[in-house]
This record gives C-alpha cells, sequence and structure tokens, in this order.
C-alpha cells in the first residue's frame, strides 16, 4: 500500500467556510472521510454541497478553514495529487467527437500506472459501444463513460457530482449498481454529492446532511434513521378545540401526563416517529422559509459530521 | 506505483512515507515526457477528426476554392507593373488563411472545448493542460502550413499561380509565415480564453476580422484605399503578413505598387514580432485565468443558459 497511514482520513475539513461577497455559502463544515467508505454529501439545490466539493477538488478557493485531501491542501495541490483523484460532474459533454475506446484510451496516458481501458469498458458495460462516438451515447451510458475516464488512473479517491441527474429509472438503477461494484470490488473511496435521500441510503456508508451551508447531521443510514425516530411526535386536540403537537424523546411519558390532567379519552392522540425522510424534508423546509434557527428537530447537537 | 516518487514530494508531512515498487527497481519515468508524449497523441487524433468531419474541413477549403475563383476571373496587372493582379489577390488570400485560423478558428475551438467541459477536463488530469496546449500548437501549425501548401500547390497547377522565386524567396515565405502565425495564434488563443461563448464568439470576431481583409491590402493593393484608413491597417498583423507574403511570392519589380515603394520587410518582421510579444503577454495569464475559473458548477450554470436560450438541449 501506498500514501496515507492507516487511521488518516482520507479527506479531513475543519470548519470550512466560503462566503461570495456577503452571501455565506458555507458556515463552518467539519467532515471526515476515511478510505474505502463511501460518503455521501446530501442536501437540497443551494445547501452548498457543489462548493464544498469544489473545494475539495481545488478548483474553488475557500474563505477559511482546513481543508486536506489525501495529505495535502487541496488549493496546493499538484499533478502528483491529481492524478490520485479522480472527477465525475454532471455538465461534461466535452469530446464529443471522440469515439469512446479512443478518449479512455487517450486519457490513460497522461497517468503513471493506468487501469486496461478494455477491461474498464467491461467495467462500466461500455464494450459494445467502444467504436461509438461519445455524442451518440445515451444519457446513462456517457456518465458511465465519464466513470471510466474519473477511475482509469486508479484514483484513490472519486467525486461523483450529482451523477443521476436527469436518469431514467433504468439508467439510475444501473448506475448505483456501478458505483457499489467500485467501492466493494475496486475499494475507491466515493464522495458523492446528491440531492436525493433514496440515492445517499442505497449508496452511501455514511451520509452527512448539508442545509443551508451547515452540515446538520452525520451518520450512517442506519444511525440516522435511529437518530430521526428518537424524538416521536405527539399530536391531539385540547378541551378548547386547539391542537398541539409536541416533540419529545419520551412519548409514552408525555400521553400519560396527558392522560393524568385530563378527564377522558384525548382527542385526536397521535404518536408518531419521524422516518429519516420526514427529518429531511423538515430541515430542507425550514431552510426554503428562509428561518436559519437552529433546527430544532432530532439532528440537534450532532452537527459534527467527524 | 511510478507516480510514488512524485507524490511523496508533496507537503505531506502528517503522511508516512511508504517505499515504492518492491525492491524499488522501477526509475519513475518522468511525467514531462508522459504529457509531451499525451500532447502529440490529443493533435493526432484531433487532426485525424477534423479531417474526417466534412463541414470543417469545408471551412478550410473554402479558402482555397475562393482563390482559385477569383484568380481565374482576374486577368489585369498590378497597376504601374506587369505582375498579375491574380497574383497579388493569392498572395493575399495566403495571408488571409493564416490569420483566420489565428483568430478566427483557433478562438473558436477554445471556447466550444471551454463551453463543453474539455478544457475543465484536461485541468482536472494530471499534464493535461500542457498537453491540451502542445495539441493544440500542433493542429494549428499542421492546418496553417497544410492550408497554405494546397493554396500555392493547387493555384500553381490550375490557374499559374505564384511561387517563391528561387531560395530567397523561399526563406521568406518561411520566415514571415513563422512570425505571421506567431502573431496571430496567442493572439488568437487570449481571445479565445476571453470570449464568452461560441454563439456570440463568432459574431464578435468575424466582424473586426473581414473589415482587416479588406483594408489590409490583402485583396487589391493598398495604395486604393484612403491615408487613413492604410495607417489603422498598418497597426494590425494581416497588412504586414500579406506584404511580406508578397515579397516572397510575387516578382521584385511588383514592389513598386506597394505604399512605400518597397517591401519593407523589416518593419514586417518588427510588426509581427511585436504582435507575437503582445499576444504572448495576453494570452499566458488570460489562459490561466480561464483554466482557474473553470468548475463543475460554472459549466453546469453556462448549460443552463445556452439551453434556455435553445442553443443546446437541456
Amino acid at each position: 500500500m501506498k500514501t496515507l497511514t492507516p487511521a488518516q482520513p482520507i479527506v479531513q475539513v475543519r470548519e470550512l467556510t466560503m462566503a461570495y461577497g456577503d452571501v455565506d455559502v458555507l458556515r463552518g463544515i467539519d467532515l471526515d472521510i476515511h478510505r474505502g467508505e463511501v460518503f455521501a454529501l446530501l442536501g437540497p439545490n443551494g445547501a452548498g454541497k457543489t462548493t464544498t466539493v469544489e473545494i475539495l477538488e481545488g478548483f474553488r478557493q475557500r474563505s477559511a478553514g482546513e481543508a486536506r485531501v489525501l495529505g495535502a491542501d487541496p488549493e496546493r495541490g499538484d499533478d502528483a495529487w491529481r492524478g490520485r483523484i479522480g472527477l465525475v460532474l454532471q455538465s461534461w459533454r466535452d469530446h464529443r467527437r471522440w469515439r469512446v475506446a479512443e478518449l479512455l484510451a487517450h486519457f490513460a496516458t497522461y497517468y503513471p500506472d493506468p487501469r486496461d481501458p478494455t477491461e474498464l469498458l467491461a467495467l462500466v458495460d461500455l464494450t459494445d459501444q467502444d467504436d461509438q462516438q461519445v455524442d451518440r451515447l445515451s444519457g446513462g451510458q456517457r456518465r458511465r463513460l465519464d466513470v471510466a475516464l474519473g477511475i482509469v488512473g486508479r484514483p484513490e479517491l472519486l467525486f461523483l457530482d450529482e451523477p443521476t441527474t436527469g436518469f431514467d429509472p433504468q439508467a439510475r438503477h444501473e448506475f448505483h449498481v456501478l458505483v457499489e461494484r467500485l467501492a466493494r470490488d475496486e475499494g475507491v473511496t466515493v464522495l458523492l454529492t446528491t440531492h436525493d435521500l433514496v440515492e445517499a441510503e442505497r449508496l452511501a456508508d455514511r451520509i452527512a446532511m448539508l442545509v443551508g451551508g451547515r452540515i446538520r447531521a452525520c451518520g450512517t443510514p442506519s444511525e440516522l434513521a435511529r437518530r430521526a425516530a428518537a424524538q416521536a411526535e405527539v399530536r391531539w386536540t385540547a378541551d378548547d378545540g386547539t391542537s398541539h403537537r409536541e416533540r419529545t424523546e419520551d412519548p409514552s411519558r408525555l400521553v400519560w401526563e396527558l392522560h393524568r390532567d385530563a378527564d377522558g379519552p384525548i382527542a385526536g392522540l397521535e404518536v408518531r416517529r419521524p422516518t429519516l425522510e420526514d427529518t429531511y424534508l423538515h430541515m430542507v423546509h425550514r431552510e426554503d422559509d428562509g428561518r436559519d434557527a437552529v433546527v430544532d428537530g432530532a439532528m440537534d447537537g450532532e452537527a459534527q459530521a467527524v | 506505483m511510478r507516480g510514488t516518487h512524485v507524490a511523496n514530494k508533496m507537503d505531506r508531512a502528517d503522511v508516512a512515507d511508504v517505499s515504492d515498487a518492491p525492491g524499488g527497481t522501477k526509475q519513475p519515468r518522468r511525467p514531462t515526457r508522459r504529457y509531451w508524449r499525451a500532447g502529440f497523441l490529443r493533435g493526432g487524433i484531433e487532426l485525424r477528426h477534423l479531417l474526417r468531419n466534412p463541414k470543417e474541413m469545408s471551412g478550410h477549403l473554402t479558402n482555397v476554392v475562393v482563390a482559385l475563383l477569383i484568380a481565374a476571373y482576374i486577368s489585369d496587372d498590378v497597376p504601374g507593373t506587369d505582375t498579375p493582379m491574380a497574383h497579388l489577390v493569392l498572395a493575399g488570400f495566403a495571408a488571409y488563411g493564416l490569420f483566420q485560423i489565428g483568430l478566427i478558428n483557433l478562438p473558436q475551438m477554445l471556447v466550444t472545448e471551454r463551453e463543453e467541459g474539455a478544457l475543465l477536463r484536461l485541468r482536472a488530469t494530471p499534464g493535461g493542460i500542457p498537453a491540451y496546449l502542445v495539441a493544440k500548437c500542433l493542429l494549428v501549425v499542421v492546418t496553417a502550413v497544410g492550408t497554405l501548401t494546397l493554396l500555392l500547390v493547387t493555384t500553381a497547377l490550375l490557374v499559374d499561380g505564384p511561387l517563391p522565386h528561387g531560395p530567397g524567396g523561399w526563406l521568406t515565405l518561411l520566415w514571415v509565415t513563422t512570425l505571421g502565425l506567431l502573431a496571430v495564434v496567442p493572439l488568437g488563443a487570449a481571445i479565445g480564453a476571453v470570449l464568452p461563448n461560441p454563439r456570440e464568439a463568432l459574431a464578435l470576431i468575424m466582424l473586426p476580422v473581414m473589415g482587416l481583409l479588406i483594408t489590409s491590402g490583402a485583396m487589391f493593393p493598398l495604395t486604393m484605399m484612403p491615408g487613413p484608413v492604410q495607417q489603422v491597417a498598418s497597426v494590425f498583423p494581416l497588412k504586414w503578413m500579406a506584404q511580406g507574403l508578397r515579397s516572397a511570392l510575387l516578382p521584385d519589380a511588383a514592389r513598386a505598387a506597394e505604399p512605400a515603394g518597397s517591401w519593407e520587410l523589416p518593419m514586417v518582421a518588427l510588426v509581427l514580432t511585436a504582435w507575437a510579444v503582445l499576444g504572448f503577454l495576453l494570452a499566458i495569464p488570460l489562459l490561466r485565468r480561464a483554466a482557474r475559473r473553470e468548475s463543475g458548477s460554472r459549466l453546469s450554470a453556462r448549460h443552463r443558459k445556452a439551453a434556455q436560450s435553445g442553443a443546446l438541449p437541456a
């Protein structure tokens, strides 16, 4: 094995902030991504996902904070460092006139120890398209070619930027299978950005929810789901007809107290355990309302993605 | 694993320096050599794509065909000389061909490739940008020399077009072509780095280029133009490229039709060198800036804009 010591995270971010003029896009982000994991940065559009990733890719200068990617500051990443990361962006439409195999073989020449282009085409299931012109590929095929180009240099870290945007369900499924194969069989560390919770849950070992420039929750999908469900919501209608809702870690106690204080049955009594999706939508919704108050949901106090 | 040597030079104090390939027998291949190789391979592939693309080829061949037609229809002499007017026009077309490759084709290519994301992909690839520049230089030089040769050979064969007289003439042809390309290619690269998108780019470049084509004495003697127009045209490289090529292709007696009564070769060299220097001074920071500014979000923003204006499928 080369490079990092085992305990060293492959990506390490501390108090990362980014402001464009008066607008704060990132308000202090902490992240650790470990070797071999698939890490999803989940958030709605405009949450700062792309900004975060572009800072880590070395394409953007941060306003403040620390960032280390593969042991180097991405702002000062040189060619050797570039050779160790791979990129798949959603908006690539380049090299349209090139043929699939020709393009892949060409990009292999830039790297010291490239993968075999033929095997790689088989891995991304494009063997039948090897002689096809790039602009004749379907959206899903094009993105799989982008993945092949992203990993032809055997990167230790692969960035996937909203890779399935605009895909039909079939193409999406195929892409998910490919990412799983990369992570499982090839041991590539993946940083995936997505606004789709289902995609993040399916692919990621760990998810960080980025909303309004802050990481509001971070953990494995099941941890997050458990944490989301830890606070239940109790709804009921009081005697005067007003409806109430209250969040509590101990719904049983609240219901008992309600009954104790009431004369009889409580109208409209309901106890709900929120799903991860409820919590995510709740956070996104609050952000859309323009309220930047601390999220009162289940994820409070879990804002450290470490 | 050859890259590990290079990687270890990085600022990575917190990183364990784990040793290389077994026994460490492999010598790291110098990455610079790999990048040059990638650049040449890339240039070759782009050239092959150009040759196979009828639309783009016809763009380059149109000049040759138009020059042939005009030369075939003009029969009078350059006023005050016994040199056929057709030769002056052909020398002008030869100069314009180089001018067009540097200032229209190259910027268009750069803007298109920037917009599609090729520049960003190469920026994300080790050695991608140097290889890109090598490939583009190769492509421009081969296209320029190819179209120039085609123009001179076909006109010489079909319409009795001009060819250099003696070794001195060939030498002049060589240095004027080289210096002419050096004057327009960096400038074209600088323009390509700042122009917004391929659709607006063409409109922005075409008008001034056409103006220069008419006023630079490439198509008819400069002396037919009013004095102020001549002076303005003398600032730009096309006039001097055309004049230099005329000196290489036309008999010496034809210099009687030049505004100065001579070929002014030192001035040709001086003006073209000045443009070359200016072009390099502009191109290097502007290309750096263009490459640095590229990122995925900028690319998507441009695509959204292009899709809204109906130029690209969303």
